[in-house]
């Protein structure tokens, strides 16, 4: 008796349509805010967002942002204001994707964003430094570090007009 | 002590203290502040502290508290709210710091303040440690009303000095570093510009900021307007791990706290991020000068002797520890007896005790000290400052006297202490050949408004000990005001002496000590501004100045140069190290030593290791290990080990603790000396370094110990004998010739100092300053460059005119690229005529 | 004319300004008496004239004197001619045209406090009147009435002025010691006070009086002290200056005993509204620091002494009576007033500082029509937080105008806050009048 009840289970089923999916040749559609791997951004104009203020890795449940600082120059410009990342590292094999970095950042320079295919056959493959983090400049958009204009560039955190 | 009353509790305080002071001492009640800090004097501006303040009401005619009905004091509360800062506690003084009035009082201040503060604390260096910060959490209104396109905008990088930025958006004009200049230091380089919002901090000299203490400006500011140089953008407060630690540069022994955070350029190691000072109000206050905190950088130099290395021929070749330890058993073994030491004055108790029991394994006790100028370290050890000495304690009815000393040069947290003394009303006295800084202060008649007294004494080249000895007939007045004098402290240096010159100036000064009965107690004694951090500590092990004459007129077959540079210092290196079989040196630099070692064997800094030095005033202190070492340096006390294991003398202990343990047992001086009991601490005033940042500023508690003073003799009980003074020859010029007269400079051209790169433009150039009269001889105009013939060598400078003594050429060590005398020389000058490069 | 006049003695004898002018009329006669008398008499004196300090706080004169301690040996008396609060130029002309009767009474309270020198600190833009000054100074010592041994006596005393650089806390009396002593014009923390030990000129007791002030004790010791309470008011003695500009038909400075009303000086003396038509709306009475008041029946009727005007909410201060009629945008004048502030405050304390900066900024939105429903209380509370913890005086002064102004004005200011709704913009011509 139960083995007709099985049987019947089972054949139900395969009438229906399969739930699987062939990964990785197919693909599910992301969450928009899905925490995958981390970008740096970039301004509109091509500097870099990120001034290298090591709130990202103070906010880090799980110590897996290396930030070291060094000070812009007209000359050589990386970021508006005076501070920027000259190190940035992020160890993937430490990150548990929570996205407090994300909310940390007081330039919205890191993001989250959808990748999640993460494999490294060495440790060491798993420190992701700033230039793999960092997204390429827009258009024509040039990129850091680059002379600059004196005196324009002069403030890290962009103008916050008040909300009306 | 009078009554007062905080918030209806009733306290005991001392009378005439501070209110905020009185407040946080007595009720742990923290009156926020900006402006005020307890070693300067208040000014009231930021209005932070502003507490609501009453007085009992007193009967005029029976001069009783007037009773209300309840039989309580009646209060009058004045009508506005009072800065707790400008008050003195008086008896029947009410406070109230925490009503509705007073809290929305001290918000409102905090978003005036904000209004014109840019939020920029993510990349501030004070961020994290920003008492701004924390008064904004603690008082602060929730929001701004102001527009923020309306917020001020203006220059956020401009150098004050070399050293030191000022930010003008992130300056809250609380002129704490004004004030520091001008209260504290004496040298007031700051002032305010402009006023109302364009008010704005400058400097006024030239170069900028022209001061050995500017650093501490970035300490007490309480928001991130000035930031040192050094430390800008290295890192955020909270990466950074504090390690207690001593100065290795000079004789105060500063207390000091590296900050260390790992670093990628240093391939992931510890590297110091910036020195800090760490309270000891016995040593250093909160203070150290701009050398302790901007001189480290040679601990991580590139330049560092990093392997063993052994001569093979002409050149020095990388070996290892183990070869050096068997090679060198062997030359000791041979060499028998006839082995010496010669110790700087930079190197730790640890390595000195290792190295005097190799010594005496050997049967020898030539153990000389480097450089063999200053003489009279055992009367310090007699009739020096007395236990529970605290420079801060010197004052009204107080004298000081220094003597052949250039101490802003030599030793400017003393001079920093000396000048503070005489600012509290004590009578300083500067005698010395020249002019020093020192000078300046004692000719002052008023300082900030009061009354200073001091006096000053010049004398020629080479007279301090005659001066010292006769000083009762010579200056009757001053030497009975020093005699009378309640306190009285005696510096005495060796600046244009001879060995014997300066052994004569301390005992003649060891005898005005004792025949005043100012010895044996607290705040009276001799001081001596000894070369590196560890002149007592040499004292005390048995390294002695008079053999290191011995070993230079008779050197040895084996010699061990720890931390000493002679062949950098001596002129004549070459003619008595050459004569030595074997030398094996212990540095940090291959120097112009190394060329004449045998072995050259790298160790590690202060940084790298645990020790302790003794400082001037005979206070033993540890410093701990803030990085790891570089490549295979080893303490020295190791390799010493090393080397008495191969001899079979003993095993090697296992760590310096247990070496100190060894030396606390062994030598009475450093009895009570162990590493647990230099690492205790207590409770000290101000308070500092707090989580709650109560005083503003960034300094460190002291956690990590302060220290041990040893006693005197004549603490002890001894009573010191007068003894007789030998007056020496005075130094003299040949016929034709002039008295070259070398000098310390604070910065200079050493190899613990030259990797601090952002010091250089500070770094005077080798120059000679000249007499105007001899200069006009010598046909020599400022900024010419001259040629110096001293013995069979020659050094050239750009001359200076800067009046300095008839027939006397002013030489200051360490500056020029070759060994220049360390004692006075007789020498000529001639101008170089043929083109030189700039 | 019946008022009697005490200090603009110029308008009577012509060139009084002159030495030899100035002796023939009775001039150091005051001095010559006093030097008779015991110091303290002379404190005593002025004391029972009921003398008033005429800066602007109204202290009485004899009091402050007799604070200074008698066993100190060196003491100064400074007199305070660095004036310059808004609408206010009475002192200018006592010292073009009655200088010597100023530098007699000052050498008088010198005499009574036994001074060591008297300082007379100008402001930097009368250095045509410092060397007037300077020059009747020495007329004065060839008489031997400046310098050693004055009339004769074991008194003496020397008389320096000196030119400030232009700054209005400068008026202030602490901060004119540090301009004096060559610091930063900043006030000073008080206690100590100037009359204390450590709290004076070089940290000796000194007397800081105005130039009004002392003007008006060689006449007290001439007339004696009943002679000088007759004039005026129970509690304000004597003539005031008061200096009238504005919207009035003769604007200038008037000699007035301390009975005249509002009315009797803006009508019968200055000639009324100085446009036909037009009414008078507003009186700032002491200058931009002053609390505003309606021009109103009230207060025409209103004697100008120190305590009839508190009666109507304001003071009489440094009588300078800035007088506007129907056309003035009152919301201009808040502004007009703060930017004065703004530029003169002398950024030692936070409050005074930060608030006038601030108070500028909003002002200038509302002006602009860009302000906010909440902006009228936005600059009232400010301008009240700013008033009661500042280190000096011109913290409220600063929060005074805004205070006030919107007391009693408030229509004035929210007819801008309202104009943002009809998005149009202020007139061109309004705005640069606000933002000079």
């Amino acid at each position: 008796m139960n083995i007709i009840k099985g049987f019947a289970t089972t054949f139900k089923h395969l009438l229906e349509e399969p739930v699987t999916l062939q990964y990785p040749e197919q693909m599910k559609p992301f969450n928009p805010r899905y925490k995958g791997r981390h970008h740096l951004r970039r301004y509109e104009n091509g500097l870099e967002k990120c001034i290298g203020c090591s709130l990202c890795a103070a906010a880090c449940p799980a110590d897996a942002i290396w930030v070291e600082a060094a000070e812009n120059t007209d000359e050589e410009r990386y970021s508006p204001g005076e501070r920027y990342a000259k190190t940035y590292e992020i160890n993937m094999l430490r990150c548990i994707f929570c996205g407090y970095c994300e909310d940390a950042c007081p330039t919205q320079a890191i993001e989250l964003g959808h990748e999640h295919q993460l494999s490294f056959t060495d440790r060491r493959d798993a420190i992701f430094t700033k230039e793999m983090l960092i997204d390429t400049p827009v258009g024509k958009a040039e990129g850091t570090p680059r002379q600059v204009e004196p005196g324009v560039y002069t403030r890290s955190i962009p103008d916050m007009p008040d909300a009306k | 002590m009078v009554k007062i009353v905080i918030d209806g509790k009733d306290y005991e305080v001392p009378a005439g203290a501070n209110l905020v002071d009185a407040a946080k001492n007595a009720a742990g009640n923290d009156i926020p502040v900006f402006c005020y800090h307890p070693k300067m004097e208040p000014v009231g501006m930021c209005r932070m502290c502003i507490v609501e303040l009453g007085m009992e009401e007193i009967d005029r005619e029976t001069k009783q508290p007037v009773l209300d009905d309840k039989g309580q004091p009646k209060v009058r509360w004045m009508p506005k709210l009072q800065t707790a800062c400008t008050q003195k506690v008086t008896p029947g003084m009410h406070v109230r710091t925490a009503t509705k009035l007073v809290e929305d009082a001290r918000q409102n201040v905090i978003e005036f303040l904000l209004t014109s503060h840019p939020l920029d604390c993510p990349i501030c260096d004070k961020g994290g440690e920003c008492p701004l910060q924390n008064l904004t959490m603690a008082h602060g209104p929730g929001g701004s009303r102001m527009v923020f396109n309306d917020k001020l905008k203006l220059d956020k990088h401009v150098p004050l000095g070399d050293l030191i930025y000022l930010d003008e958006e992130r300056c809250i004009q609380c002129a704490r570093c004004v004030r520091f200049q001008d209260e504290i230091v004496g040298d007031d380089v700051l002032a305010f510009h402009e006023r109302g919002r364009s008010l704005q901090i400058i400097t006024n000299s030239d170069p900028g900021f022209d001061t050995y203490f500017s650093g501490n400006t970035t300490d007490i500011c309480p928001v991130g307007a000035l930031t040192t140089a050094d430390f800008r953008f290295g890192a955020r407060p909270w990466e950074l791990t504090e390690v207690p630690s001593i100065c290795p540069h000079d004789a105060a022994g500063s207390n000091i706290s590296l900050s260390t955070r790992l670093d990628r350029d240093a391939g992931g190691k510890a590297v110091i991020k910036r020195v800090m000072p760490r309270q000891n109000e016995y040593v250093n206050e909160i203070w150290i000068s701009d050398k302790t905190r901007f001189g480290h950088h040679f601990t991580r130099s590139e330049d560092r002797l990093l392997h063993p290395m052994l001569r093979r021929g002409d050149t020095l070749a990388p070996t290892t520890w183990k070869d050096v330890f068997a090679r060198v058993a062997g030359d000791l073994k041979a060499a028998g007896s006839d082995v010496a030491v010669i110790a700087g004055g930079a190197i730790t108790n640890e390595d000195l005790w290792e190295l005097k029991q190799l010594a005496a394994g050997l049967g020898s006790e030539r153990l000389g000290t480097w450089t063999p100028t200053y003489g009279g370290a055992d009367l310090v050890a007699k009739v020096g400052v007395g236990k529970g000495t605290n420079l801060k304690d010197l004052g009204k009815g107080d004298a000081v006297l220094v003597i052949a000393s250039d101490l802003e040069e030599e030793v400017p947290m003393w001079r920093l202490r000396l000048k503070q003394a005489q600012d509290r009303g004590a009578y300083l006295v500067v005698a010395n050949a020249r002019h020093t800084r020192l000078e300046d202060f004692a000719t002052q008649k008023e300082r900030n408004g009061k009354p200073v007294s001091g006096a000053t004494i010049r004398y020629n080249v080479g007279e301090a000990a005659h001066v010292m000895h006769e000083l009762k007939t010579r200056y009757p007045e001053i030497a009975e005001k020093l005699a009378g004098a309640t306190n009285l402290v005696i510096v005495a240096g060796a600046e244009g002496l001879t060995l014997d010159g300066s052994k004569a100036l301390m005992q003649a000064a060891a005898n005005f000590l004792i025949s005043s009965g100012h010895v044996g107690k607290a705040n009276n004694g001799l001081m001596s501004p000894l070369p590196g951090a560890n002149g007592m500590g040499l004292h005390y092990m048995g390294f002695t100045p008079e053999n290191t004459q011995h070993i230079m007129a008779n050197p040895p077959k084996v010699l061990i140069v720890a931390q000493a540079e002679p062949g950098e210092d001596d002129p004549t290196a070459a003619a008595w190290l050459s004569k030595v079989e074997t030398v094996i040196t212990l540095s940090l630099f291959p120097d112009k030593t190394t060329h004449y070692a045998t072995y050259a064997l790298p160790i590690q800094s202060f940084a790298e290791r645990d020790g302790t030095f003794v400082n001037g005033e005979r206070r033993v202190q540890r410093f701990y290990t803030a990085q790891g070492p570089m490549g295979e340096a080893l303490p020295a006390w190791k390799i010493v080990a090393g080397m008495r294991e191969a001899l079979g003398q003993a095993k090697p202990k296992v760590s310096a603790a247990a070496v100190m343990l060894e030396i606390s047992n062994k030598v009475p001086a450093f009895a009570g000396c162990t590493y647990k009991d230099l690492a205790k601490v207590e409770k000290q005033f101000p308070d500092v370094g707090g989580a709650d940042l109560y005083y503003g500023g960034t300094a460190y508690d002291n956690k990590g110990g302060l220290g041990v003073q040893i006693a005197t003799s004549a603490d002890a009980g001894e009573t010191p004998a007068v003894a007789d003074v030998t007056l020496p020859a005075v130094p003299k010029a040949k016929d034709g010739e002039l008295l070259l007269l070398p000098t310390t400079r604070l910065y200079n051209r050493s190899h613990v100092f030259k990797p601090s790169v952002l010091v250089h433009p500070r770094v005077l150039l080798p120059y000679v300053e000249l007499n105007e009269a001899d200069a006009h001889k010598l046909g020599v105009q400022p900024g010419d460059v001259v040629e110096i013939a001293f013995g069979d060598d020659t050094v050239r400078v750009r001359a200076g005119i800067n009046g300095t003594p008839a027939g006397v050429a002013v030489l200051p060590r360490e500056l020029a690229d070759k060994a220049t005398p360390f004692l006075p020389t007789s020498g000529t000058i001639k101008k170089v005529t043929e083109p030189v490069l700039a | 004319m019946t008022n009697p006049i005490i200090l603009l003695r110029g308008q009577e004898v012509p060139n009084i300004h002159q030495y030899d002018v100035y002796v023939q009329h009775g001039g150091y006669q005051g001095l010559k008496k006093a030097l008779g008398m015991s110091p303290d008499e002379v404190i005593n004196e002025v004391k029972n004239s009921g003398l008033r300090g005429r800066g602007g706080a109204g202290f009485p004169a004899g009091v402050k004197w007799s604070f200074i301690p008698k066993n100190e040996p060196v003491k100064y008396v400074t007199v305070n001619a660095d004036e310059s609060e808004t609408g206010t130029f009475k002192d200018r002309l006592i010292m073009e045209t009655n200088p010597h009767q100023l530098i007699e009474g000052a050498l008088i309270c010198a005499y009574a406090i036994q001074a060591k020198a008297v300082y007379i600190y100008l402001r930097g833009e009368f250095w045509d009147v410092a060397h007037q000054l300077d020059q009747c100074i020495e007329d004065a010592r060839k008489d031997g009435w400046v310098g050693k041994n004055i009339g004769g006596g074991n008194f003496s005393c020397e008389v320096y002025t000196h030119l400030g650089a232009g700054a209005y806390i400068c008026g202030e009396e602490s901060a004119l010691l540090n301009s004096l002593e060559g610091k930063l014009g900043q006030p000073r923390v008080r206690p100590p006070f100037p009359a204390q030990k450590g709290g004076g000129l070089y940290g000796e007791p000194t007397v800081v009086n105005n130039v009004e002030t002392i003007a008006n004790v060689p006449w007290i010791m001439v007339n004696g002290a009943a002679e000088y309470k007759k004039i005026g008011t129970e509690q304000s003695a004597g003539t005031k200056l008061y200096c009238v500009s504005g919207h009035v038909k003769k604007p200038g400075v008037y000699e007035l005993p301390f009975t005249a009303t509002f009315r009797e000086l803006l009508y019968d003396i200055c000639g009324g509204p100085s446009v036909e038509g037009r009414n008078f709306k507003a009186l700032l009475p002491s200058g931009g620091s002053g609390p505003i008041v309606h021009l109103n029946d009230q207060v025409l009727d209103t004697r100008m002494s120190y305590e009839d005007t508190a009666k109507i909410g304001t003071i009489i201060g440094s009588a300078s009576l800035i007088v506007m009629d129907d056309s003035v945008d009152i919301t201009w004048v808040a502004s007009k007033v703060t930017k004065f502030f703004k530029h003169e405050s002398c950024g030692k304390c936070t409050p005074c500082r930060e608030g006038t900066y601030w108070l500028d900024k909003v002002i200038d939105r509302i002006l602009a029509g860009e302000g906010r429903p909440e902006d009228v209380k936005l600059i009232e509370n400010v301008a009240k937080n700013m008033a009661g913890i500042t280190l000096c005086a011109l913290g409220e002064f600063a929060a005074n105008p805004i205070i006030h102004t919107i007391k009693n004005f408030p229509d004035d200011f929210n007819q801008h806050v309202a104009k943002k709704a009809e998005t149009k913009p202020v007139p061109a011509k309004k705005l640069a009048a606000a933002g000079d």
